[in-house]
């Protein structure tokens, strides 16, 4: 076939482009994740005493879980688009990790120097980044099929980023049966569950982002 | 418009086209893509110099991944960036799929200028893609056949096969996505 001839075909009838598609592809990948990892909590950890919803620190890791989970959506969307400029949603989700990290250390600077420890390991420090990570599992496949059916033209990169989201997704979930109270807890390894679903991503993504 | 035109010139014709093509202007979306191609081959021409016989078929490729992925266009960018970032993502697919890794020294920021030169002369496909319809499923290749080389309205090739025009639609759409999926397939 001629190239011409191919054009004739792909104008023909061809239409209005479809509009908002990273958001269309992105949005019920992370809500069918989210659901997903929040009942698989619940249904395996169990779901905290509702008494902590009175408290601060169920909706602190929510408000984290939930800010970097919309940083990393806007990073992956970016580059599931080619020659989208990525510069600010990176520093969208660099500026939700610093102001966890300072929320935490100040909150770890506040306790007594005896409890510092205690307040960043709590009793669940060596399970939280797994338990994260694999509440993850359903929101990085998603997420991934979500951003093969669109352009990215950085496999590693666009994986990445769809690790991240699927791990905020994750951490979402995971606060729902996470007994920790501290901030400094959440900073340092609900942040490392996020890290490690970003680098399946990044690994899997030149595997199964190839168009 | 001359299509020697200059990158800024090139573009700053290009885009009030394409724009009127991503709202359904079917005509404009035609000529887009036929500036676009000479266009991409002149940039894959240079690129491929040890494969002549590649660029058509790349060319070819590229547009059928341009006209996919049309939705991936946002109106903030330069169309012509948007393209030659397609092509190149296909350029390094096809090297690696030819098991060269060392071929790859420009970075991403250069790509304005290499859409410098078009290349209105096509060269012939090495590939032909209407031998590829043969395998796609019936149902799709029949979709595409009506509305797409027939050139019945969507309406007519629904009611022509029974299906919705949904459906159609859908078909089409999927057979193209299938279609590019052979064509890497094909190598």
């Amino acid at each position: 076939m001629k190239t011409d001839a191919l054009i004739d075909l792909l104008a023909r009838g061809a239409g209005p482009a479809p509009r908002a598609l990273a958001a269309r592809r992105l949005s019920p990948a992370a809500l069918v994740g989210l659901l997903v990892s929040a009942g698989a909590a619940i249904y395996w950890f169990g779901a905290i005493p509702a008494g902590m919803f009175a408290t601060a620190v169920p909706w602190m890791k929510m408000v984290y879980a939930g800010a970097s989970a919309l940083a990393a959506a806007w990073l992956t969307a970016r580059l599931s688009r080619p020659a989208a400029p990525v510069m600010r949603p990176r520093r969208a989700l660099l500026a939700v990790l610093i102001v966890m990290a300072l929320v935490g250390a100040i909150s770890l600077i506040s306790e007594p120097s005896g409890a510092r420890m205690q307040a960043l390991l709590g009793s669940s420090w060596s399970s939280c980044p797994w338990s994260v990570l694999l509440l993850s599992m359903p929101a990085l496949a998603a997420s991934l099929w979500a951003v093969r059916g669109l352009a990215p033209t950085q496999p590693r990169a666009a994986g990445f980023a769809a690790g991240l989201l699927a791990g905020s997704v994750g951490a979402f979930g995971y606060a729902l049966s996470c007994p920790e109270a501290s901030p400094a807890f959440v900073a340092v390894w609900y942040t490392l569950g996020i890290a490690l679903t970003g680098a399946v991503g990044a690994v899997l993504g030149p595997r199964v982002l190839r168009w | 418009m001359p299509v020697d035109a200059s990158p800024g010139d090139f573009e700053s014709a290009l885009k009030p086209l394409w724009l009127r093509a991503q709202s359904g202007d079917d005509a404009a979306y035609r000529q887009c893509l036929g500036l676009l191609a000479a266009r991409l081959r002149g940039y894959l021409k240079r690129r491929l110099s040890g494969l002549p016989d590649e660029v058509e078929d790349l060319v070819q490729e590229t547009l059928l991944a341009l006209h996919l992925q049309r939705g991936t266009y946002d109106p903030t960018l330069p169309v012509s960036a948007w393209a030659v970032a397609i092509a190149r993502h296909k350029l390094v697919d096809l090297w690696r799929r030819r098991g060269r890794r060392d071929s790859l020294h420009d970075a991403i920021d250069d790509v304005d200028e290499q859409l410098l030169a078009a290349e209105p002369d096509d060269g012939g496909a090495r590939r032909d893609l209407e031998v590829l319809f043969d395998e796609l499923p019936q149902a799709q290749r029949q979709a595409i056949v009506l509305t797409k080389l027939e050139g019945l309205s969507v309406a007519e090739a629904a009611a022509r096969t029974g299906a919705s025009e949904s459906a159609i639609k859908v078909q089409v759409h999927r057979g193209l996505k299938r279609l590019a999926a052979l064509v890497r397939k094909d190598d």
